[in-house]
């Protein structure tokens, strides 16, 4: 079984987050670039499926970001994918979610997978639309959320989480899925999985190699960014070391009622 | 992109309050384009919400009651959704940012071949021009995003954005065809966890509890005496999600719900950015914590320093003979 993973490379989610101005993008410098955290639980479903169906099971991870982050894709080498590919090129800059997920869509269909596995979000985009505009364009069934996955025959079985609950659904390879936190801690990669991640093959696509034409970057997106600002500041906060926990209640109800909200 | 349509979601006949949001919202954006504001709702019970959404101005409801759509994932109601836009024509699709709905919006803007705004908290309609407002990278910057010309733009919203107001002549309500269309993804089982949801997030107050509360049983025997004592709800944070404390659908959060209640009081909670963008736009935000230095003493608006389990009883007592 192929199974295909998708990546994004963003700034670290605990760091300090900057915008350009002039650009409108993400300062990157000085920011270390990590694999989205959303990502790592979709890798780590991955290569436990490719653990128990066992055979000519293979993880590949798929990636499109500027090249110059091509060394942060090691860590899911090392983490134990057989390998990668990357799409890289200059007139993908700007792209919105549509000409995202038609690009990379090209790009997984020319890689071909029998099962596709998504973050469920990205933290620096947060839009969530990617592995649905994804299903669509590459004409596959879409599982989201899903926190347990079994294949038999071809067949996959998933357990998925929703707004109140969770359902049980089957569907047929090929197939997209994105995952929930709760399918597992992702692995930590071991001193032999660094060491050998350095071997494993990082493929490289560009624009033309899967056929985009004009249908790439700012240009053809369907939103524009304008503008960005820091949120209207609340007001510093106050904090109250209490003399005893009667007296902290007693502050807590007097903010309250001044705030009218008691 | 003239006409504004609005999916109203619904399970068993019932909706959320950000439909009501929305739909109110969807008048003024219509009127700014010049065209027509259409619900849909699908589904069994999709006959009982159009009956409580009649009050909002709207020009159409559009209803099918096919079961199918309770039946299989998802993909009936992508199909009814792009059915209605093609049938109401270019237009602006709002659908509430809650978990399918993202995957409704990823669906169809690939169907649609439409740009997404998402998690907009604020629309402004300038010379047929719609711009998108939503905040990002978990509060820290907000972004103003154009929908560009085109035949259809979808905006995922913040439920709580918007202000729900009744009013309008009240809307038609038009009965669609069940389509003989196929579905590939049947529900096989279908498990309700707790009320869940709508009590989070319409809650006027959310107790929330973190790791801070060592176990199950202080959700239960101490937050909801408190909330109940402000007629609110009680949440949680991830960490008291996944030791199994609490269901996950009390989880509030970047990968949990998103609430914005006058009043939210973390108990236990250390603020993680994770945690924070799922509460952040709170009305108040006051903190119980044991340490000064915790990342939520940089947000909220009061913090006491100090252990839970003595002030949180304190608290119930003194808010329960305040209010009588
Ligand atoms: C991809 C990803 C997504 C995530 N999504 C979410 C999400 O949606 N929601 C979410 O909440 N988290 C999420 N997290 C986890 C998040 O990073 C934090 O780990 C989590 O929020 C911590 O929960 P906590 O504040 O309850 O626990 P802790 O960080 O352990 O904090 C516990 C706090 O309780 C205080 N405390 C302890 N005992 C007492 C006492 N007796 N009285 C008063 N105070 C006390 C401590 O001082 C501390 O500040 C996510 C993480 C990742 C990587
Ligand atoms: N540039 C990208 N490269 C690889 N995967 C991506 C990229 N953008 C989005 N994804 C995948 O799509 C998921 C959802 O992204 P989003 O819809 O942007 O929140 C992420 O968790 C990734 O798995």
């Amino acid at each position: 079984m192929k199974i295909v993973v998708t990546v994004k490379l963003v700034p670290d989610p605990n760091g300090v987050k900057n915008i350009d101005p002039a650009t409108k993008r993400l300062v990157r410098a000085g920011v270390e670039t990590v694999i989205n955290p959303y990502d790592e639980y979709a890798l780590e479903a991955a290569l436990q499926l490719k653990e128990r169906v066992g055979g000519d099971s293979t993880v590949t991870v798929f990636c499109m970001s500027p090249e110059s982050l091509k060394e942060s894709l090691r860590k899911a080498l090392a983490m134990g994918a057989d390998g990668a590919v990357m799409l890289s090129d200059a007139a993908l800059e700007g792209s919105d979610v549509w000409a995202s997920a038609h690009a990379m869509s090209l790009a997984l269909k020319r890689i071909g997978f029998d099962l596709l596995v998504v973050g469920g979000l990205t933290d620096d985009g947060s839009t969530g639309a990617v592995p649905g505009a994804l299903a669509e364009f590459l004409g596959v069934p879409c599982l989201t959320n899903v926190r347990k996955i079994d294949i038999a025959d071809g067949k996959v079985r998933v357990e998925r989480e929703t707004d109140g609950g969770y359902q049980e659904v089957t569907g047929a390879l090929p197939m997209l899925v994105t995952t929930a936190l709760t399918i597992g801690e992702p692995r930590y990669p071991s001193l032999k999985g660094i060491m050998g991640a350095k071997k494993k093959p990082i493929e490289m696509l560009s624009v033309a190699d899967i056929g985009a034409g004009d249908a790439v970057g700012a240009a053809a997106s369907k939103t524009e960014l304008l503008s960005f600002a820091p949120p209207p500041a609340r007001g510093a906060g106050k904090i109250v070391t209490p003399e005893d926990p009667a007296a902290g209640a007693a502050t807590i109800l007097a903010f309250l009622q001044e705030k009218k909200l008691v | 992109m003239k006409n504004v349509i609005v999916y109203v979601e619904q399970k068993k006949g019932a909706t959320r309050k950000v439909t009501f949001e929305m739909l109110s919202e969807a008048r003024k954006i219509a009127d700014a384009l010049g065209g027509r504001a259409v619900a849909v709702v699908l589904g069994s019970g999709a006959a009982q919400v159009a009956e409580q959404i009649k009050g909002y101005p709207v020009d159409a409801i559009q209803l099918v009651e096919d079961p199918a759509v309770e039946q299989f994932l998802l993909d009936p109601i992508v199909h009814y959704v792009e059915l209605a836009a093609k049938n109401v024509g270019p237009s602006l699709i709002l659908i509430p940012n809650t978990l399918s709905g993202r995957d409704l919006a990823g669906r169809l803007l690939a169907r649609l071949n439409a740009g997404v705004a998402a998690d907009v908290t604020e629309i402004v309609v300038t010379n047929g021009r719609v711009e998108c407002v939503s905040p990002k990278l978990g509060g820290a910057l907000v972004t103003h995003c154009v929908l560009r010309a085109g035949d259809y733009g979808i905006a995922t919203i913040r439920p709580g954005a918007f202000t729900a107001a009744p009013g309008g002549s009240g809307a038609q309500i038009e009965r669609h065809d069940v389509s003989n269309a196929t579905y590939a993804l049947a529900i096989e089982r279908d498990v309700e966890e707790g009320s869940g949801e709508m009590a989070l997030e319409e809650a006027p107050v959310v107790i929330a509890g973190g790791r801070g509360m060592g176990g199950a049983e202080p959700f239960t025997s101490m937050l909801k005496p408190l909330a109940d004592a402000f007629g609110g709800a009680v949440g949680a944070s991830r960490a008291a999600a996944d030791a199994g404390w609490v269901s996950y659908s009390l989880q509030i959060g970047q990968t949990g719900k998103t609430v914005s209640p006058p009043l939210y009081i973390a108990v236990g909670i250390s603020g993680a950015i994770q945690h924070k963008v799922g509460m952040r736009a709170s009305g108040t935000i006051v903190a119980i914590n044991k340490d000064a230095s915790a990342p939520i003493a940089e947000f909220a608006d009061l913090t006491v320093v100090g252990d839970a389990f003595a002030i949180v009883p304190e608290l119930t007592k003194l808010v329960t003979a305040a209010k009588q």
